[in-house]
């Protein structure tokens, strides 16, 4: 009976997050019959892809038991060095490329300085975010970058064959990002990391190329967050991305990733953006005031951390 | 019956769904020392930490001085008299003797802290108990038993009723063993009464006044009329009779095949070390902590820094393995003493756990996907040969018992087929049973494969019973190399006491 009980409490909480996404979409759309319309469910989508990708790059950072706070300077950083490559009369494909590219570099650089050097994740991550954005300030000087070709819009604003881009993406991001964590022996050698760094080493794992790569990626998924949402604004602005800023890691950790690592599945993550999007979007089109959202945003990041924390808990008493 | 200090009375206590202990009882008297035996994982640890008030036992009770204890927490405990020395862990090396004593409680004067009362308190202390080490030096730069005796000092300080010392003799030879034992016994005529620790039955006759044995979570009294009888303990601890595992012994020295050739090599630690290992053959390995036992293994395995020296691995070439990663493709794989650090992934699976070394070799399948079938089999198979006590292969190892985890890690060692396989305490902590079989599997995979082994522990009686041959390490050198031809516990122990201060012979 006992141990009946532990599993089930075990199983709920790790599956939580669907039964809060569920009870947030009967409430808003108890609340407002609009919400079940195409239009804002399309919108709801769409929004869930920024979010997204962002938060399947934070879950490889939080995976390893560590956190990449660098996600917004890096996917800020390499949207402006595309837009203003193209204002340079670069072509839009190979602008596109260098968004990756830079993101790529940018996380590639996290990873080497901590797997290499040992710099402490939550630290070195911040500064890079602080470095980036200021950067991102100082290149732009505040402005906005509107000058944005129809090509490279279609990318976030259109569609193939009725459905829209931005879904699309979603999901071909989330299908990759299962297929590397499922599939391949990357994807196990980045549990047994997360799960335990010294026996992974002991047991022939080449931790600080798993860690590395871990980062890498991250920072590329960070780029192809920030063109997705440059091509869906149309433009960068000083504000860019800010509203996924902390979103990503709630997300994450809400979808059942374990903040010391080790533990968690992409489609919990992916559970956790869609609940979180719901959340966002029910609140704009239940109106309730902006000055509120902050406050939410910083209560669903706390209920995230309770959740970790209850899970580690059923985890231990066996 | 003398008066009682501690009474432990129908202790349960349950992790999950876990039984831990079941009706534990017994009664410690004043000024006695009163033994707690029985195998890692029986259950002695839980009942320590109840007593301390680190768990919470779901019901019974401990009565301190006819006072029921379990309101109050490990603090209020310790200022009640009830003082855990652990294993280890206890004491910070890089502060003095002084500090260590009083960490803490350090006398304070105007807010700050007042060292020269402190030393001079610290002066006092050890004084009382007759220690004499300088207060003033560095804990780190005593030696181990006097770095226990600060230990216990710094428990009696304060008033202690109750002393738990918790393997105080572990890496400890004969002679200081002997040593800390009057230490103790003088204070237990003073009035103290000790719970010790042990699982050295001939330590635990000789010094205790009464004994209880913890098995599968129950207590049982070791005393009877006679007294106590180290044939008889042996039997409460095991509970059942465990056939017990001999190696057949390898032929003579000359058909021998060479397989690894270690040849002067230099570490942190290690100091010119060459040695030949053989297939077939399972070597002993025996020193002290920091003796360059445990070193050696590691250095081999890529674990630690090599400053000179080669290792030639036959078939592989020149080698000295510069990570893990570079000595199991190597054909060298090794178990870590440390099974939760260095062992297990508690996350995984049984199978993900074993299929780790293999993953980017045998097990890379199309599209370069990890090949789940040939995994499943080969879990399978080990899952099987190690008669591993779970439900299926999807298991996650943190739901496994302690042996059943470490049978685990042997598995996954052994899973590459290695050439040199290397084995540190590869049965400690785990029960009888599970330990026979690990020792059974080894031999039979060292017959059928002709594989090398480095078999390190520090229970003789198993180290006898496996192997071919011992090396004994000290001060980073190797000084003996023997045959073990009828070799008992105590040949290696005093073999290994009377090595401490020879020239090596290499």
């Amino acid at each position: 009976m006992d141990s009946k009980w532990f599993k089930i409490r075990k199983n709920l909480l790790n599956n939580i997050v669907w039964i809060l996404l569920i009870l947030a979409i009967i409430v808003v759309g108890g609340l407002e019959k609009s919400f079940f319309t195409t239009t804002v469910m399309g919108n709801v989508l769409s929004q869930a892809t920024v979010l997204g990708i962002l938060s399947f790059a934070q879950a490889f950072a939080i995976m390893l038991g560590l956190i990449d706070l660098s996600l917004l300077g890096v996917m800020s950083f390499s949207a402006t060095t595309g837009l203003l490559l193209i204002e340079r009369g670069c072509p839009t494909p190979i602008a596109i490329l260098m968004i990756f590219a830079v993101g790529a570099l940018l996380g590639a650089m996290n990873g080497v300085l901590i797997a290499k050097l040992k710099a402490v994740a939550l630290v070195e991550t911040l500064a890079v975010k602080l470095t980036l954005l200021g950067a991102f300030l100082a290149i732009t000087q505040g402005r906005a970058i509107t000058s944005v070709p129809d090509s490279y819009k279609w990318f976030g604003q259109g569609n193939i064959a009725g459905i829209p881009t931005l879904p699309i993406a979603l999901v071909i991001v989330f299908v990759v990002v299962y297929i590397l964590w499922n599939k391949t022996p990357y994807g196990r050698s980045l549990y047994a990391v997360g799960g335990n760094e010294h026996a992974a080493y002991v047991s022939g794992i080449k931790v600080d190329r798993i860690k590395i790569i871990a980062f890498t990626i991250s920072g590329l998924l960070a780029g192809i967050a920030g063109f997705f949402l440059s091509a869906y604004m149309g433009a960068v602005t000083s504000t860019f991305g800010t509203s996924y800023d902390m979103n990503n890691i709630a997300a994450t950790v809400i979808g059942g990733v374990a903040c010391s690592g080790g533990k968690g599945n992409v489609l919990g993550v992916l559970g956790g953006v869609l609940l979180l999007t719901v959340i966002q979007v029910g609140l704009q089109i239940l109106g309730v005031a902006s000055y509120y959202v902050q406050m939410i945003n910083g209560l669903i990041i706390f209920i995230a951390v309770l959740l970790d924390a209850f899970r580690l808990k059923s985890e231990q008493v066996r | 019956m003398g008066e009682i200090v501690l009474k432990v009375e129908n202790i349960n206590k349950r992790f999950g769904a876990t039984q831990a202990l079941k009706d534990v009882s017994f009664a410690v008297e004043k000024g006695t020392i009163h033994s707690l035996l029985g195998r890692n994982g029986a259950g002695k640890s839980t009942v320590v930490n109840i007593i301390a008030g680190i768990y919470r036992q779901n019901d019974g009770t401990v009565t301190l001085e006819g006072k029921d204890v379990t309101p109050y927490s490990v603090f209020e405990r310790q200022n009640m008299g009830i003082k855990l020395v652990p294993q280890h862990a206890s004491i910070v090396p890089e502060l003095t003797v002084g500090e260590n004593i009083f960490v803490g409680i350090w006398p304070e004067k105007k807010g700050f802290v007042d060292w020269k009362t402190l030393y001079k308190m610290a002066e006092a202390e050890l004084k009382k108990y007759g220690l004499e080490v300088d207060p003033k030096e560095k804990v780190k730069n005593l030696n181990a038993v006097d770095q226990r005796k600060v230990n216990i000092v710094r428990a009696m300080h304060g008033g202690a009723k109750v002393i738990i010392l918790d393997e105080p003799t572990t890496a400890l030879s004969t002679k200081e063993r002997a040593e800390l034992f009057v230490f103790v016994n003088e204070l237990k005529a003073r009035g103290t009464s000790f719970i010790f620790i042990s699982h050295y039955l001939q330590e635990v006759v000789e010094l205790s006044d009464d004994v209880t044995v913890i098995r599968d979570g129950c207590s049982f009294t070791g005393m009877d009329e006679d007294g106590l009888h180290e044939e008889k303990l042996a039997n409460l601890i095991a509970g059942e009779e465990v056939e017990l595992i001999r190696r057949q012994r390898a032929e003579d020295d000359n058909q021998r095949n060479l397989l690894v050739e270690v040849d002067c090599i230099s570490g942190s630690i290690l100091k010119d070390v060459s040695v030949n290992l053989y297939k077939g053959e399972i070597t002993g390995v025996v020193g002290f902590p920091g003796s360059g036992a445990r070193e050696f293994l590691r250095t081999l395995f890529g674990l630690e820094k090599v400053r000179s020296g080669k290792v030639i691995v036959k078939d592989s070439g020149v080698m000295l393995a510069k990570s893990p990663w570079n000595a199991i493709k190597n054909g060298i794989s090794y178990v870590s003493n440390d099974r939760h650090k260095e062992g297990i992934v508690g996350l995984m699976t049984i199978e993900e756990n074993i299929s780790l070394p293999l993953l980017y070799s045998m097990l890379k399948g199309r599209f370069g996907f990890v090949d789940k079938n040939k995994s499943k089999g080969i879990s399978r198979d080990y899952f099987d040969l190690f008669h591993i006590k779970a439900n299926t292969i999807y298991d996650k190892l943190s739901s496994l018992s302690g042996g059943n985890q470490q049978k685990v890690v042997v598995a996954k060692a052994v899973s590459s087929s290695p050439k040199l396989l290397m084995l540190d305490e590869p049965t400690i902590g785990i029960d009888i049973k599970s330990r026979e079989e690990i020792i059974e599997n080894v031999i039979k995979i060292v017959e059928e494969k002709q594989t090398s082994v480095l078999y390190l522990t520090n229970d003789f009686d198993e180290l006898v019973r496996a192997v071919d041959r011992i090396l004994f390490f000290n001060e980073g050198k190797l000084v003996k190399d023997v045959r073990n031809e009828n070799l008992t516990h105590d040949d290696i122990i005093s073999i290994r006491d009377s090595l401490a201060d020879q020239p090596a012979i290499i």
